[in-house]
């Protein structure tokens, strides 16, 4: 069945402004994500954003930036199956990332 | 894997209670005027569990895997912050001595609870204002936010934020310590404790607009600050007696609103809703304030809360007993309200006459105008002796004072039913 990965945007100054309790709340929602049996890989990613290696005059450079503008970072993924892009849609709609932030849905190649 | 890893499982508030008690551990730590540190801290902490335990999994001891991790942010932050240079190593051995302590060692839980009792007596210190100390308590010992302390008092989040401020800078004028006072300090700190505690418990208690669940958690929270204090060796009888009182009166939350969120009158509750657990903590803490001479308002409401709850049925309930205790009430705290709370029970012993002259003297008190309960207890009286057009006046009366939306139906039912009968010619 077609891979699709969903990509986890969201400002990570937004989350220190939880509660405890909506904390916890997040932590079992996102868990049951994990735990559903269409979910193939979840991972989360440090919210320190991270270096850009490109290449400057032929030649790798790493650095800070140039980050866009928007608050909001990748800050994790899931990759679920789905029949097509429009079931992978459809089950996002149910994704907590929604409350604190937006889901980008891609299709993964060759899965 | 573990159980708890496969479900994800965690016991409810779990994130709350131990971010509070953490809080007050590290505030011991870092001193009284370094609150917001020790928040900080806590919070990177919790937030280090939302970010890797959906993905590998909860771990076995939860809350000790929080504290472990708090006291690591703790260590980093120490280090980092220059404030607490000259016992910046002082804390460091220390943080280091409880984060290797054993999981569960009676030892740690015990200076755990210490340092929730020492937060507990701070924050309620009587030089902070009683609506900071409620806002201050719930924020550090019992890890609400500021949104959840607005939502709970009806608020706003700035007003909420506000009391805050204030209430740390008064921590930080007034160089309160987290001592635990002695000796006749103690008696006076301990009292204004309770009322803190006790305001925290009315505030979810009382019906206000909506039924967020959030004051039903406020309910809770005082009740389990109380029996904090209650557990510990400097309870005396009326801290049983408030114990008992809120568990009595949290045992029938259920009990008090249908599912349409509106209230259900004593008489018509569904006692197999009553919560058993809560009433026999409610008596075994009641047992407890026996102790001594003291009679307290907390003993005095605690035995009419007490004497509601021995009865197996609203027909069987001991009225004359409740009013002399309400007698003992009014002599204790002669407030217009209890005097009218009163008056209900006099009906019920001697008659709804009997009550109308004991409520006419309130209606000139000014502390009860736009009081919505003074023209309601007078409605239904009148209309228990089958006065339908006057009972009528009095609910319309009702209705233009400010009341929940819940009671304000319900009075409007009351309306209907004197109307109805009016119109049928029995007034």
């Amino acid at each position: 069945m077609p891979q699709y990965m969903l990509l986890l945007y969201s400002d990570p100054a937004a989350w220190m402004k939880l509660s405890p309790e909506e904390m916890q709340k997040a932590t079992e929602k996102y868990f049951a994500w994990t735990k559903k049996p269409f979910t193939r890989d979840s991972k989360r990613l440090a919210d320190e954003p991270g270096r850009v290696i490109r290449s400057v005059g032929g030649k790798p450079k790493a650095t800070d930036g140039p980050y866009s503008e928007t608050k909001e970072i990748l800050g994790g993924y899931y990759t679920i199956e789905a029949a097509s892009y429009d079931e992978a849609v459809k089950l996002s709609l149910e994704h907590p990332q929604l409350e604190y932030g937006t889901v980008e849905v891609r299709q993964v190649y060759g899965s | 894997m573990t159980a708890a890893a496969e479900t994800g499982s965690l016991l409810e508030h779990l994130f709350r209670h131990q971010a509070g008690r953490m809080v007050a551990h590290l505030t011991r730590l870092f001193g009284p005027a370094n609150i917001d540190l020790a928040e900080e801290t806590v919070q990177e902490a919790m937030l280090r569990a939302l970010q890797s335990w959906p993905y590998e999994g909860v771990p076995e001891n939860a809350g000790a895997w929080l504290f472990r991790v708090a006291h690591n942010a703790a260590i980093d932050a120490v280090r980092r912050n220059r404030l607490l240079s000259d016992k910046s190593d002082a804390i460091v051995r220390e943080l280091s001595r409880s984060a290797s302590a054993p999981e569960d060692s009676p030892d740690l839980e015990e200076q755990l609870r210490d340092d929730e009792l020492r937060m507990i007596f701070m924050c309620c210190h009587p030089d902070i204002s009683q609506d900071s100390s409620v806002a201050l308590s719930l924020k550090t010992v019992s890890g609400f936010s500021v949104r959840e302390i607005a939502r709970a008092f009806l608020a706003d989040d700035a007003a909420v934020a506000q009391r805050l401020v204030r209430a740390k800078s008064q921590i930080r004028e007034r160089r309160l310590t987290l001592d635990m006072p002695r000796g006749a300090e103690l008696k006076s700190r301990l009292a204004s404790v309770l009322d803190v505690i006790y305001f925290m418990f009315n505030e979810g208690y009382t019906a206000h607009e909506g039924q967020d669940l959030i004051r039903r958690d406020l309910c809770f929270e005082a009740l389990r600050l109380g029996c904090l204090v209650a557990a510990s060796s400097i309870a005396i009888p009326s801290v049983h007696a408030l114990v008992a009182l809120m568990a009595f009166q949290v045992s029938r939350l259920a009990a008090r609103v249908d599912e349409a969120g509106d209230p259900v009158p004593f008489e018509f509750q569904d006692h197999g809703l009553w919560d058993q657990h809560l009433i026999g903590l409610g008596f075994h803490h009641f047992d407890r304030s026996m102790a001594g001479d003291e009679v307290s308002e907390y003993h005095v409401q605690a035995a009419i809360a007490a004497t509601y709850a021995r009865a197996p049925e609203w027909h069987a309930v001991d009225w004359p007993m409740i009013l002399r205790l309400y007698d003992q009430f009014l002599a204790i705290n002669p407030s217009p309200v209890v005097a009218l709370n009163r008056a209900v029970v006099v009906s019920k012993v001697q008659g709804p006459e009997e009550a109308l002259d004991v409520i006419a003297p309130l209606e000139n008190n000014s502390k009860l105008r736009s009081y919505y309960l003074l023209p309601a207890v007078r409605g239904h009286l009148l209309l228990e002796l089958g006065r339908h057009s006057e009972a009528a006046a009095c609910f319309r009366a009702a209705l233009v004072c400010p009341c929940s939306e819940p009671e304000r139906r319900f009075l409007r039912r009351k309306l209907t039913d004197c109307e109805r009968a009016t119109i049928l010619g029995q007034s």
